[in-house]
């Protein structure tokens, strides 16, 4: 066959195959479109799964009549001008390719009218995908793309369509991730001519229960942090809460839902301590990276992006993030609740909800725990004393239990009680019974325990990189992109206390390698760094191997089940847990304790009904 | 049918000299039998893991009509080793063991001697040595501790084994330290190189008396046969090159001063205590006529010990990882260790003075 240059509706339908996979690229790519126009609220109507009929209208600025037919033609955009515009684009498109690919594979009508305009205009497009003369329409203001029968001309496209509950569950998310992204529009979407979801601008919490639950929406821990140009907002599901099935995972570059795997890394490694290996984490976060800063030119459909400093945002995300699921017991009902949807200020701050134990909430709130209170108060003083004095050994009795916590009350009166209270006894050697204002407190010794001593060893050991010399280097092979990564970060890896040296054209040797791995299957650690190293900073792979060893450390250290535990001992315990970060779940992830609030025993009993 | 009539000590021996190796947890049931054997008026007891095997001859016996029978090791050594001493009677009865003791009698189920996976001696023997097995034995101790243990370089879990033309010679390293030892060996003039595996190496050190006694090497290039006493044990070997261990074993270190054996390592075992648990770093500080250990842990803790030492040259510090010499110290039974150092970037030969027959050779650590 001779060499041709290709007929344009054929270009555009190559180019469709990859802005346009399914309905949810059209919608994603036409609600775009109208965020870019300013539009303050869109509807979307979808027939059939988006295949039969996509409806959007928004109140935007509209499409002047001159450029209505342009607006159909590949290439053309008003979002940018220039090379320069490209290297800082803030609008959410700017390739000029979705109306012209979506007109490639399906018959579309654009009516439009811009705010000055006196009457609304009107193209479509014909056969061949030119579209047609503009025509006077009827429309108030903004601009309504239809489009109809999905890959009517590319029928073994339309082959590959899934059923029309699947296509319309994507639809629906591509409308989801938006919604999150921009809660200052609003928005709604039927289905059939069903109504699905209504969405008014601005109330984020409504925003966040109607799109991912009230699990989420209430329990989850807000997340705020700047390091230089770059800034994190959001919410992440602390690790109790996450369940095993994929929840809310939604990543937002400058507005843009992405899907990277860097930041996917990072996520992962911030929640690596605290999360069970069967549960995944939930999150929604909002990263303003400045456009200089972020190349999103990467793929047609934007999921993915690349960012000059890759290292500073993986440090960021996994630092704030961190942070916000460490938080301790004693801290975080002093500190302030920042608000996680900040950018859009006429929010009212939102109710961050302790994990199931009303900490933060005052203790007078506890009518049930105020009597009881009040009971011990009115025990003789003596007795109270003099079980503080000799405290019980093992098993306390209750009593004498009873009357050593109501001693310390009084002593905490005026403030107060610690978070997970006073214990009151050992259950089968397994786990303590504490009480605190609101209620019951149930705590698995052996997994705290493991906590606190990981989250020791994990303080003591930092910054402390000790090498090993090898009498007999190890040597591997690595390919020429090996050998450059290698080269490139040879400084910082000898600062961590590994060694290396070229043994040949393709040959490391490692002569010396970090004494707390030095048992540690050597090759296996170096490829595993050098995978990792391109895109995250060496000292985090090798602080997660780290990690492995003292979490084990810690495992062994820890106090066994079925010892008992005097009540200083528990109590100690408790104290501890209060003060050391991620306390909550125990280096596996389980939970380390659960609380019953009294609230939740009265109605066990039937009480107060 | 009647196996054998005999003191229970008699038994429960070498039974022990042979089911040390037996495997408990292994997926093919049989190998945690153990095989018992009559022929030509001898019981012989037998036990591998397929890498190794040991043999017995157990007691003679006045019948001499062949049997042979395999029989849970693990249950047969804990029922000898339960019962009082005193006569003990063995009976084979259709696929059963009948052991009977004064008032007990045990039946434990069997398993076809014909399934027993047992290893045969090579024909291809290239060299023969014959030495003492308290040579054997002390060389083994030398040098053992080096061993790595699950290192993927798999030939490093095992111990080199060097006859040369006049000596004989055990190397083992973890690729971190390494030890060496040597002994003459006159009148052979064949050399081979060998790797024996960890287990093995571990087991016939348990095995190998403190006496003049000797013990016969037939070594071959897949297969090492050791016969002593009445064992026969026989082991297939790591097949791979081991490092030259010739290159790393330092010449001309210029400081080189020799001190109490116990007093070092009593001195080491004290500063153990306040290294870092992982890591276990000690730092040996040198100066005109002291040695001074240095410890600390993750805590901040302090341990220091001072030692008398002949040292005359300039100042230096450098650290080990303080098992790496805790090892070495605890297994040679000497009076004097001789330390011989460069500089804190390069290794450190450890030997004893006025002999080259040991040389440990470890890496420092940069604390």
């Amino acid at each position: 066959m001779p060499i041709r240059v290709l007929p344009e509706l054929l270009i555009s339908q190559i180019a469709a195959g990859e802005v346009v996979e399914r309905p949810a690229s059209v919608v994603k790519e036409l609600l775009e479109n109208s965020l870019d126009a300013d539009a303050t609220q869109v509807s979307i109507q979808l027939e059939e799964g988006g295949v039969r009929r996509i409806r959007i209208a928004d109140d935007g600025c509209g499409i002047e009549r001159d450029e209505l037919r342009l607006a159909l033609t590949r290439h053309a955009t008003s979002k940018i001008a220039s090379l320069d515009d490209l290297e800082r684009v803030a609008s959410m498109g700017f390739r000029g390719e979705a109306l012209a690919a979506v007109a490639a594979v399906a018959r579309v009508r654009l009516t439009s009218r811009t705010r000055s305009a006196r009457q609304a205009y009107a193209v479509h497009t014909e056969q061949g995908g030119d579209p047609s003369e503009v025509v006077p329409a009827a429309l108030a203001q903004g601009t309504v793309v239809e489009v109809a029968d999905l890959y009517f001309n590319t029928p073994a496209r339309r082959k590959f369509l899934k059923s029309t509950a699947t296509e319309y569950g994507h639809c629906e998310e591509a409308v989801r991730r938006i919604a999150l992204a921009r809660a200052d529009v609003a928005l709604d979407l039927s289905h059939d001519g069903r109504q699905r979801l209504r969405l008014a601008a601005g109330h984020e919490t409504q925003r966040l229960h109607a799109l991912l639950g009230a699990d989420f929406a209430e329990h989850a821990l807000p997340v705020s942090a700047q390091a230089g140009p770059f800034r994190l907002e959001g919410r992440v599901l602390p690790a109790p809460m996450a369940t095993a099935r994929q929840a809310a995972q939604y990543v937002f570059v400058n507005g843009r839902f992405v899907r990277d795997r860097l930041i996917a890394h990072a996520l992962r490694q911030a929640y690596a301590d605290v999360l069970h290996a069967s549960r995944q984490p939930g999150y929604v976060l909002y990263l303003d990276v400045p456009p200089e800063l972020v190349d999103v030119n990467v793929h047609p459909a934007k999921t993915e992006v690349r960012f000059r400093q890759p290292q500073d945002i993986h440090r960021l995300l996994q630092q704030a993030v961190e942070r916000a699921l460490a938080r301790t017991l004693v801290a975080s009902p002093d500190r302030p609740q920042s608000a996680p949807f900040a950018r859009y200020a006429e929010s009212p701050p939102s109710q961050a909800v302790q994990l199931g134990l009303g900490v933060s909430q005052p203790r007078a709130a506890y009518f049930a725990s105020q009597t009881i209170a009040k009971a011990w108060r009115d025990m003789p003083s003596g007795e109270g004393e003099r079980a503080h004095a000799a405290p019980a050994a093992s098993i306390p009795d209750a009593e004498q239990a009873l009357t050593r916590v109501s001693a310390e009350l009084r002593r905490d009166a005026e403030g107060d009680l610690p978070p997970l209270g006073y214990a009151l006894a050992q259950l089968h050697g397994i786990y303590i019974l504490a009480q605190n204002a609101a209620g019951l407190i149930v705590v698995d010794m052996h997994a705290a325990h493991e906590r606190i001593l990981y989250e020791k060893l994990k303080q003591g050991q930092s910054g402390q990189f000790a090498s090993q010399r090898l009498l007999l280097p190890v040597v591997l092979t690595a390919g020429p992109g090996e050998m450059a990564t290698l080269e490139t970060h040879a400084v910082a890896l000898a600062e961590l206390g590994f060694v290396l040296g070229r043994a040949g054209p393709e040959q490391i040797a490692v002569r010396e390698v970090p004494a707390l791995l030095a048992a540690a299957d050597v090759p296996a650690l170096l490829r595993a760094l050098l995978a990792d190293l391109a895109e995250f900073p060496a000292s985090r792979v090798l602080e997660a191997h780290r990690d492995e060893l003292l979490a084990t450390m810690a495992c062994h250290g820890a106090v066994r089940a079925h010892r008992s535990l005097s009540l200083p001992e528990m109590n100690a315990l408790l104290r501890e847990m209060e003060r050391v970060e991620r306390a909550g779940q125990c280096n596996h992830g389980r939970p380390t304790w659960v609380g019953w609030p009294l609230a939740e025993l009265d109605r066990l009993f039937l009480r107060g009904r | 049918m009647l196996l054998l009539k005999t003191e229970r000590d008699r038994l429960l021996r070498p039974l022990q000299a042979v089911s040390g190796i037996v495997d408990k947890r292994h997926t093919l049931p049989i190998l945690s039998n153990v095989l018992l054997e009559r022929t030509d008026g001898r019981l012989t007891l037998l036990a591998t893991d397929i890498e190794l095997q040991i043999q017995t001859i157990a007691e003679q016996t006045d019948a001499s009509e062949p049997v042979a029978l395999t029989v849970s090791a693990r249950k047969f050594q804990d029922i000898l080793r339960a019962l009082p001493e005193g006569e003990v009677a063995l009976q084979a009865e259709d696929k059963r063991l009948l052991i009977r003791s004064g008032k007990s009698r045990f039946t434990l189920q069997t398993l076809p001697a014909a399934d027993y996976p047992r290893m045969s001696a090579s024909t291809e023997v290239a060299v023969t040595v014959s030495l003492a097995q308290r040579h054997l034995r002390r060389l083994i101790g030398l040098v053992q501790y080096a061993m790595a243990l699950q290192d993927i370089r798999y030939y490093l879990n095992g111990m080199l084994m060097v006859v040369r033309a006049g000596e004989f010679r055990l190397v083992a390293t973890d690729g971190h330290r390494l030890a060496y030892a040597s002994m003459p060996l006159p009148g052979v003039s064949e050399e081979i190189d060998i790797i024996l595996p960890r287990k093995a190496v571990l087991e016939l050190a348990r095995l190998l008396a403190d006496n003049d006694d000797p013990v016969q090497l037939r070594l071959g290039a897949t297969q090492a046969q050791f016969n002593f006493g009445s064992i026969e044990f026989i082991t297939k070997l790591i097949d791979g090159k081991f490092p030259d261990y010739d290159r790393v074993i330092p010449v001309g270190h210029d400081r080189v001063f020799a001190l109490a054996r116990t007093t070092l390592q009593a001195a080491l075992l004290r500063a153990a205590i306040l290294t870092n648990e992982r890591f276990r770093g000690v730092r040996m500080v040198l100066s005109a006529g002291t040695l001074k250990l240095v410890s600390n842990n993750a805590e901040q803790e302090e341990a220091e010990e001072l030692i008398d030492v002949d040292y005359h040259w300039e100042p230096m510090d450098i650290g080990f990882n303080v098992n790496y010499l805790i090892d070495m110290l605890s297994n040679v039974a000497v009076e004097m260790v001789e330390i011989s150092l460069k500089d804190s970037g390069s290794s450190a030969l450890f030997s004893f003075p006025g002999q080259d027959d040991f040389k440990y050779v470890v890496m420092p650590m940069r604390i």
